[in-house]
């Protein structure tokens, strides 16, 4: 497999597509194209520009999205449209696929119709990995995850990225820009891959219990209004609380304790609604018990630094052709001007001659890690997720 | 009680008795952990009010660090579109250099800058930043029908902000129908002069409004532009003058061309007459003189007293005619460039005793004496041998004729660079100063007692000068009148 990524920050959306293709075609040489990554920041988000990418590329399968920031080997771009292409061994099969309208009450549904049309010309291969996209909503509540593996099944990792509801984050798929929906790309074969996430927040605190939620509201905790408990640690009232929220939701989410292992899943604050219950980026089970959780920019970086460094021991000495970083918006916030180093740390420990391309997420889903894989996809916030594809 | 509700009995109290002395001992072992319990509880909670302190320091921290990162990224900003803004002079490059990608680090992202225009009495867009065509024209409508306050605030020299308050400039609901933002600043651009104008920036988002210290940097940008505007004018005023100048320059050298050209031509007509003259009167010249010789040789017959008198006057005169002749004549032949000037090697000393042989007589009968102090180093000058003798003749015959009896002429040379310098002084009467430029002219002759005395062309000097010219040197005269003349001229030395 050869991976070939072509960057352009050109201003003119057309040109920056035609430098970006040409860029990434001259890295693949000559080679076969059999699929394409576009991922851009929001000014690049218009048919045409993957109109011109299709046009150049020809017909093959093409997915990808816009976030705030593409990540490169050169760091963080603000502004700038990336296009990876993909020539691949015939030992590696793939096929891509999407779903639209994704409402709250069809998320299982839909997640179980993007499955089904996945695993369309795969039935017969061995399922390694599939990639996930969405910009909507309601595919946080894991309904949709569930579906998905439902059909997929469950005994291969998923990695999911959720981008921002908002209009200039879109989903790419074929000539098409998508809103509220999903798409992905289920890979087959022999296609070696590492998969590594991590945080970097500390807990601190008693731990809570959730005496009442349903998916991802929180009514009590310990049997009083959920956000008592940030009343509490920061001594404010919900009408200050709601003016602070995106300060919360960055650097103090909940710590949702994963029984299989010593790490929590954390889950950023989303709204306070009126009645004191708490609105999360993910689901929060009844009964489980939570604590208030803590970061710093070194711990941050440090995460992101053990991330690489678990993926180099990983793939043990084995060329890594191609990475790929889901990396939270939070992170980008809290660590602020420092945001560049951690794709730095990364780029220098796997090495600056990987590919390296990624994006700025809402939310992230995939396992605890591909090595012990337990056949359960979490859902994750503030976190990066590494998956790297090796020889 | 029967039989069976007694065993029943008995088997209860057998099994609820161990159950009971159990329950009692866990109870008993309860009460002993409780205070252990309540101890850790009490750490517990201990450590939640410790984090309560942690996470609301931590908090603070976080601001302080945020609005410190704010600040950063504003002023690396601010210096880079200062940088970018400076390293141009023209007025509209100046504008096209604001990006939005700085008014982004600033936390903006909407901006625009009108500056007034005199001659149409309107604020003319110069800049805008994520408006759409209309909306900028709605903006632009905005400020050209408010334009009174809008020059008043420019004027004022104060910059007004959403926090500060807009001063009744633009009202909330303009702010936000209009400018499309929820908060702004704007400040003048140049108060003080006729082309001013002002900048406006804002946001939409509810997340990154305006700050105080957003107000200080744009205040500082504003000043930024107003002087790289400023320093634009400047720089096109001081181009235009200079193109002004330049074309001036062009005219006049043109019309200076022409009057040369004119000069040229009159110069060669005038040595064409003077040659032609010059040759037309040796014909004739040559016969008077030829004759008169004659006459005087008695060939002819005898003459009478007088006549031979007249005669020997009329030869003397022609003498004189034709040596005037002849000069004029090399005057025009060197000025035509028809002459060249021979490149030999010459020794100045050898030269100079030449020339004083030649002229001892006069030396002698004028009780004058000549020095010559030519140093070894300083002796060899290329020049044409006859040439070099005839400006020695001419300005040592001047200096005898000029020098009264006791005096004293020296000559001396000096290397200077690449030339020799021959200076020629005496201790005669000296030059005026207002005569000392035109003495090189064909026919100057300086108004003194000595030449009305003596007889003289006045073409010698302005021969001498043709002649060291000719060679490539120059000659000029320093004189104090009473207090001797110097005559100073160049020649190429030899190596």
């Amino acid at each position: 497999m050869q991976a070939a990524i072509g960057i352009s920050t050109a201003q003119d959306h057309l040109k920056a597509a035609k430098e970006a293709v040409e860029k990434a075609k001259q890295d693949l040489n000559g080679k076969k194209i059999k699929f394409a990554f576009v991922f851009s920041t929001g000014e690049f988000c218009h048919p045409l520009v993957l109109e011109t990418i299709a046009d150049l590329i020809g017909p093959v399968q093409l997915l990808g999205a816009s976030s705030t920031a593409i990540i490169c080997n050169q760091g963080s771009l603000k502004q700038g449209l990336m296009v990876i292409l993909f020539s691949l061994e015939e030992s590696i099969y793939f096929n891509a696929a999407c779903v639209k309208d994704i409402g709250a009450n069809t998320a299982l549904t839909s997640g179980e119709e993007l499955g089904e049309r996945l695993l369309y010309g795969c039935k017969n291969v061995r399922r390694n990995l599939s990639v996930i996209f969405s910009n909507t909503s309601a595919v946080y509540n894991s309904n949709f995850i569930t579906g998905l593996q439902e059909k997929l099944g469950r005994s291969f990792p998923l990695v999911g990225a959720s981008i921002t509801a908002h209009k200039e984050s879109c989903l790419y798929f074929g000539p098409e820009i998508l809103h509220n929906a999903a798409c992905g790309i289920l890979w087959g074969g022999k296609l070696n891959f590492n998969l590594e996430i991590g945080h970097g927040w500390q807990p601190l605190g008693k731990p809570r219990y959730v005496t009442r939620s349903l998916g991802d509201i929180v009514n009590e905790i310990d049997g009083v209004p959920a956000a008592n408990l940030y009343k509490e640690y920061f001594a404010k009232e919900i009408p200050e609380l709601k003016k602070e929220l995106k300060r919360l939701s960055v650097f103090y989410p909940l710590g949702l304790r994963i029984s299989e292992n010593n790490d929590y899943l954390l889950r950023s604050i989303v709204s306070i609604e009126s009645d004191g219950s708490l609105v999360f980026r993910g689901e929060v089970p009844q009964g489980s018990y939570v604590r208030l959780m803590i970061s710093s920019k070194e711990a941050c970086l440090l995460s992101a630094s053990n991330v690489a460094k678990t993926t180099l021991r990983n793939v043990g000495g084995k060329k890594i052709k191609f990475a790929f970083i889901l990396n939270s918006l939070s992170r980008n916030i809290l660590l602020g001007r420092q945001a560049i180093q951690e794709i730095k740390l990364i780029r220098d420990i796997l090495g600056e001659d990987v590919p390296l391309s990624g994006i700025y997420t809402s939310a992230e889903q995939a396992p605890l890690n591909s090595i012990n894989y337990l056949g359960k996809t979490y859902f994750h916030n503030n976190s990066i997720a590494l998956l790297t594809i090796v020889d | 009680m029967s039989h069976l509700d007694k065993i029943l009995l008995v088997v209860y109290i057998l099994t609820t008795l161990p159950l009971a002395v159990i329950l009692i001992y866990k109870i008993s072992r309860l009460n002993q952990l409780m205070p252990k319990f309540n101890s850790v509880k009490k750490s517990l909670d201990d450590m939640d009010e410790q984090a309560k302190l942690i996470v609301r320091t931590d908090m603070e921290l976080n601001k302080i660090q945020e609005a410190l990162d704010k600040k950063i990224t504003g002023l690396y900003a601010l210096q880079r579109l200062s940088r970018i803004i400076s390293m141009t002079l023209e007025e509209d490059q100046i504008f096209k250099r604001i990006q939005p990608e700085y008014l982004e680090d600033l936390g903006l992202e909407r901006g625009c800058g009108f500056l007034w225009d005199d001659g149409h009495k309107q604020f003319a867009l110069r800049f805008s930043i994520g408006y759409t065509e209309d909306e900028i024209n709605a903006i632009k409508s905005f400020i050209n029908n408010n334009q009174k306050q809008c020059l008043n605030f420019i004027t004022s020299d104060k910059t007004l902000s959403s926090i500060s308050g807009l001063n009744d400039l633009i009202t909330a609901q303009q702010l936000n129908t209009i400018f499309k933002v929820i908060s702004c600043i704007i400040s003048p651009l140049l108060p003080q002069q006729n082309n001013r104008g002002l900048i406006f920036v804002g946001t939409q988002n509810p997340e990154t409004v305006v700050t105080e210290g957003d107000e200080e940097l744009i205040k500082i940008l504003a000043t930024q532009l107003g002087q790289a505007l400023e320093n634009a004018r400047l720089f096109e005023k001081s181009w235009r003058a200079q193109q002004e100048l330049e074309k001036k320059v062009i005219e006049r050298t043109h019309e200076l061309t022409v009057a040369l050209e004119e000069v040229k031509k009159i110069s060669d007509r005038k040595t064409n007459f003077v040659s032609s003259v010059s040759h037309e009167l040796r014909t004739p010249l040559t016969s008077i003189k030829g004759y008169a010789a004659i006459l005087l040789t008695g060939k002819l017959g005898d003459l009478p007293k007088d006549v031979r008198e007249r005669l020997e006057k009329i030869n003397r005169h022609s003498d004189e005619l034709v040596h005037m002749v002849n000069e004029l004549l090399d005057i025009a032949r060197i000025e035509s460039g028809r002459v060249i000037m021979r490149s030999e090697i010459c020794g100045l000393q050898e030269t100079a005793s030449k020339v004083e042989d030649l002229l001892s007589g006069q030396l002698k009968e004028r009780a004058l004496y000549l020095n010559t102090g030519i140093a070894q180093d300083t002796n060899l000058v290329l020049a044409d041998k006859i040439q070099l003798e005839r400006v020695l003749i001419n300005l040592i015959s001047n200096a005898i004729k000029f020098t009264p009896a006791q005096g004293r002429i020296t000559i001396t040379s000096r290397k200077i660079d690449k030339m020799i310098r021959v200076d020629v002084s005496d201790t005669g009467c000296g030059i005026p100063e207002e005569a000392q430029e035109a003495i090189f002219e064909e026919f100057f002759r300086v108004d003194n007692a000595i030449n009305q005395e003596v007889k003289g062309t006045g073409l010698g000097l302005s021969l001498v000068k043709h002649i060291v010219e000719a060679h490539g040197g120059k000659i000029w005269v320093k004189s104090k009148p009473e207090s001797g003349t110097t005559f100073s001229f160049t020649l190429p030395a030899a190596e």
